[in-house]
């Protein structure tokens, strides 16, 4: 023991031993803590030196000063509130943590002991305390919590972040996307209201201003949205693009924008905090947030008018959910656009079948009419060419109570004298007229008479689509659709399916007038699912051939088609639809419909696929089938094709013919698998040859052998002229004996 | 304690509409019952930083001719802390709604509510929510907001606040892990030992933390006016927490209220002088 051997040393144990004798009176005034006693009331009557050395102020000044004077503001809180009420109930206290205030002001953080001295009755006598000094271990504590909290916040941030995508995924319609992201982003700045603002663009006027739509507001009045509308009109695309940012209720904004700022200030707002909505680049919109008081709301510890309410990480986690939220809104609408797809193209499917299934002209118009009113529209009518002029054929009201109103229009027959008239209109130009809004100034223009104009009148109108009917080259008639008060506005789609519908109404009508109006239902549905001859198109050559086969029906379930795409693309399709029999045929004119409704917005090849694959199982339809679809840009060359399971398509050029690699993709009907799209360039002079396998395959040779076959033969051609070219393989590769039809598309870029 | 026992469903006739869970509420809150039955209801109320052994000194002078309701506040004592919801308790209106429950639960009228510090001021919200339930008002060391604002003295800052929340973080940082076994009670009566430990092991800091910003930044100077049953204000010298000024803007502000300086200091009149704080809420009831 260190202690024995000195003291055996002789001379400095006498000094060790003197200072070890410890002189209460020494030990209690330089202890190496603060020591000090008090009275009930805090008042001290006894400190040691080192308590006044530490705050810096002579015994005299503290002694009957009362502690908690002595302590912090939060010090003297907790000391009444925690301090005394423990010391008073279990006597003593431990390691409570207090700032003591020395002489020049500053702090100095420390930790306290005390027990309280108590008379026989258990009252209170005075406290000892001893006081270290802690500075070192609290600024380590205050930084652990600092960075535990900051952690909290961290994760905060990630659960709200995480809570946002999960509830995202689930979110399938644009108003799904909204409720959440409005609910949600609330959070992490405590908003009092939300709303999401989205940008409508105008599909038929692109270069018209864009339109602030509000989606889902929350918690925000509609005069305050009304002002940001009007705020943010003249320079939204700027607002947009400035990234996450606060708008501050302060004098410049009342000064640049007084309306916005009066509605900031009647919903107690103080600010506003503005996250661009984006997708890919795109903004979509923005989601505003409400900063403000509630009359319950806690008085704010920072000074008022303080604004540094956003922080970087608020900042980064508003931006990614802005994000989210874009991406989300992009998906629900194409999952609705998809959606009302499958709509339209079951209506068409709908109007097909009904086409197909009627005796005669008359019966065809009068039960299209009655199924458009009964999907599309409140009032259809139809009007076609005779040898008397325009004859009304079909009059109908989707509400039975104005049929008979409608039904007065029916003697109404068009004169193409009425020139304002839409109809008429339609016809004159060859395109659809749609009137947006029906005023009494358009109904006085196309009134026959007074009686004429009360009719219309009664019959509420509030917009006009007439759609000329065209077939074989000719002008047949008008299909006119209305909508009155009680329906909303038609849209791009209704138009567009009106189009379609004018369309197939057009070909039926062709038809039956070219077989004196003497069809049968057989001949009608013959009629209406074979393909039609391609149009006629600028800068391109194109043949088409169809051979039904030999045995059995000669309709089959091949089917080619040659579409105008919106813009300068046309598409190309050819397809087989299993067996060789009327199912398969109507099956054939199903898919050629539905594939012409997905082609209204010009999705390419491999979405068609995706399309088709996704929506089969809701048309309904009973085969499987294989197909081929094409876009082609005729200035470009650019080539699009996508395979369903499909034969490759052909490619002739300078005398040399290929197979193009287009990975096929399942048959259409089978479980969806991915579209893998080709692209490429089709070379002015070259041929492309789509086929369906009835141009290979036969019963003596598998479709290895006839696509070898196929190609031995194009390369021998020696024209790549479509029409020549046709003739050839056809006369080459099929027999007067065939076991499966054959469609045949040859197109050459001039 | 002797005298007090864990409160059960009272087997009162007639329906308790307006509670659907009498027992769910009484545990909540850990009320505890004393006192004679049949008598005029004495509910009291604990503030910040304590919980209802606070009145343990007070208590027994009005055993024998009141009904004694003692209760913690949720996050507070024996409370069930799992009750703890931050959007309720956000503001003194979500304790004041726990008070007017446990008053439903047990079928209380013409109560009289003494507050503590905060909870004088949860006692008027209280009042406005249900007044058929309370007949009288005592406010110990009342604050209705208690940082400064223009013309109104508080006696806080928004420093003295901020500096507030980081004593009670310094405090609360290990202390369930440090400072439950250095409570210890008097060796002479372990069961309060056993008691405080508990109380304070079950104290979250959080909830601490979050108790402290609602009590400290609320301002409910506007709701005094509502007040309507007779006031005991009772004022404390040398109160830093709640200085006479505050005690004298509250009494001024409650039309008809008492205002009764007692000589003893600090926050925690019953305390530091239980027989004084004793004696003046004697007078007002017998007033």
């Amino acid at each position: 023991m260190t202690v024995t051997r000195l003291q055996d040393s002789g001379g400095p144990d006498r000094r060790l031993e003197h200072l070890l004798e410890d002189d209460p009176a020494d030990l209690y005034e330089n202890a190496p803590m603060g020591y000090f006693s008090t009275l009930p009331d805090g008042r001290i009557v006894k400190v040691n030196r080192t308590f006044c050395e530490w705050i810096g102020r002579p015994a005299d000044q503290v002694l009957g000063s009362r502690f908690q004077d002595l302590l912090s503001m939060g010090g003297r809180v907790y000391y009444e509130t925690h301090l005394i009420p423990l010391l008073r109930m279990q006597g003593a206290v431990r390691e409570i943590a207090l700032d003591l205030v020395r002489a020049d002001g500053t702090d100095l953080a420390c930790l306290a002991n005390a027990v309280e001295i108590r008379d026989d009755d258990g009252a209170p006598l005075l406290m000892r305390a001893t006081v270290f000094e802690a500075t070192a271990r609290r600024r380590y504590e205050r930084g652990m919590l600092a960075a535990q909290r900051r952690a909290e916040e961290s994760e905060r941030r990630s659960r709200t972040l995480q809570m946002v995508v999960s509830d995202l995924a689930a979110a399938l319609s644009v108003e799904d996307v909204a409720s959440v992201i409005v609910e949600r982003s609330r959070e992490p700045l405590h908003a009092r209201g939300a709303a999401l603002v989205l940008v409508e663009t105008d599909p038929h006027d692109p270069d018209a201003a864009p339109a602030l739509q509000p989606v889902r507001a929350d918690g925000l009045p509609d005069q305050l949205l009304r002002e940001l509308r009007h705020a943010a009109g003249s320079q939204l695309a700027s607002e947009l693009a400035r990234g996450v940012r606060s708008i501050v209720l302060d004098d410049r904004l009342r000064g640049l924008q007084p309306g916005l700022s009066a509605a900031m200030a009647d919903g107690s707002l103080t600010e506003l905090v503005v996250v661009p909505v984006t997708a890919d680049g795109r903004r979509l919109g923005v989601l505003v947030l409400a900063l403000g008081r509630g009359p319950d709301d806690l008085i704010d510890l920072d000074r008022p008018g303080g604004t540094a309410s956003l922080t970087t990480a608020d900042v980064d986690l508003l931006w990614t959910i802005g994000r989210q939220a874009g991406q989300a809104l992009e998906r629900a609408r194409l999952h609705e656009q998809t959606a009302r797809q499958a709509e339209r193209a079951s209506f068409l499917l709908e109007a097909a079948r009904l086409l197909a299934g009627a005796a005669d002209v008359e019966e065809t118009v009068d039960r299209l009419a009655g199924l458009v009113v009964h999907r599309l529209a409140d009032v259809c009518m139809v009007d076609l060419e005779s040898d008397e002029g325009l004859i009304r054929q079909a009059v109908r009201h989707r509400d039975p109570a104005r049929a008979a109103l409608a039904e007065q229009l029916r003697t109404r027959h068009l004169s193409r004298r009425t020139i304002s008239h839409p109809g008429v209109r339609a016809l004159q130009s060859g395109g659809t007229q749609w009137v947006r809004t029906v005023d009494d100034a358009v109904l006085r223009a196309v009134a026959m008479d007074e009686e004429h104009l009360a009719v219309m009148r009664a019959l509420d109108l509030t917009a006009v689509v007439a759609v000329p009917l065209t077939g074989e080259g000719r002008q047949l008639g008008v299909l006119t659709i209305a909508a009155d008060a009680r329906r909303g506005p038609f849209t791009v789609a209704d138009v567009e399916v009106a189009e379609q519908l004018a369309l197939q109404l057009g070909l039926v009508v062709a038809r039956a007038q070219r077989f004196d109006l003497a069809v049968s239902t057989s001949h009608a549905l013959q009629d209406n699912l074979l393909p039609p001859a391609p149009p006629s198109l600028e800068g391109l050559a194109i043949a088409v051939r169809y051979l039904p086969a030999t045995h059995g029906i000669d309709v089959g379930g091949d089917f080619y088609d040659v579409v105008r795409l919106p813009g300068e693309e046309i598409g190309l399709a050819v397809g087989d639809v299993v067996g060789h029999d009327i199912t398969a045929a109507a099956t054939m004119g199903q898919l050629r419909s539905v594939h012409r409704a997905l082609l209204a917005d010009g999705p390419a090849p491999g979405a068609v696929v995706d399309r088709l694959q996704a929506g089969w199982p809701l048309l309904g339809l009973r085969r499987m089938a294989t197909a081929l679809f094409a876009s082609l840009d005729p200035v470009s060359g650019r080539l699009r094709i996508a395979s369903a399971g499909h034969p490759p398509p052909l490619l002739l050029e300078a005398g040399r013919a290929r197979y193009l690699p287009v990975r096929p993709s399942r048959m259409l009907g089978a479980p969806p698998s991915p579209a893998v799209e080709w692209t490429g360039v089709l070379p002015r002079g070259a041929a492309l040859v789509l086929f369906t396998d009835g141009l290979v395959e036969s019963r003596s040779a598998d479709i290895d052998e006839g696509l070898d076959r196929l190609l031995a033969v194009a390369s021998a051609a020696g024209t790549s002229d479509p029409e020549a070219l046709c003739a050839r393989l056809l006369s080459e590769l099929t027999g007067a004996q065939r076991a499966d039809d054959v469609a045949l598309l040859v197109l050459t870029r001039r | 304690m002797t005298g007090l026992r864990v409160a059960g469903r009272r087997q009162a006739p007639g329906p308790c509409p307006r509670v659907p869970d009498v027992e769910r509420v009484l545990q909540r809150n850990c009320v505890r019952l004393a006192g004679s039955p049949e008598s005029r209801p004495l509910m009291f109320a604990h503030g910040f930083g304590c919980d209802q052994q606070m009145w343990r000194f007070v208590v027994p002078e009005f055993e024998a001719d009141h009904r004694i309701v003692l209760f913690d506040h949720v996050g507070a004592g024996r409370s069930d802390l799992s009750a703890y919801d931050r959007e309720r308790y956000n503001s003194l209106r979500g304790y004041a709604a726990d008070v007017v429950e446990i008053c439903r639960a047990l079928e209380l009228t013409d109560v009289v509510f003494v507050g503590h510090s905060v909870s004088a001021m949860i006692g008027v919200l209280a009042l406005q929510a249900a007044p058929d339930v309370f007949g009288a008002l005592v406010m110990i060391g009342p604050s209705p907001r208690y940082v400064d604002d223009a013309d109104y003295v508080g006696g806080f800052s928004r420093t003295d606040i901020a500096g507030l929340l980081d004593v009670l973080d310094a405090n609360h940082l290990g202390w369930s892990a440090q400072m439950a076994p250095v409570i210890m009670g008097t060796p002479d009566r372990p069961e309060q030992a056993a008691e405080l430990t508990n109380s304070f092991c079950r104290t979250d800091p959080d909830i601490i933390r979050h108790f402290a910003r609602v009590t400290f930044l609320s301002d409910n100077r506007a709701d005094l006016a509502t007040v309507q049953v007779p006031t005991l204000v009772l004022q404390c010298s040398d109160d830093v927490i709640a200085p006479e000024v505050v005690g004298r803007y509250v009494h001024e502000h409650i039309p008809g209220s008492v205002f009764t300086q007692l000589a003893a200091t600090g926050h925690c009149p019953h305390l530091s002088a239980p027989e004084e704080t004793a004696a003046a809420l004697r007078a007002f009831l017998t007033g």
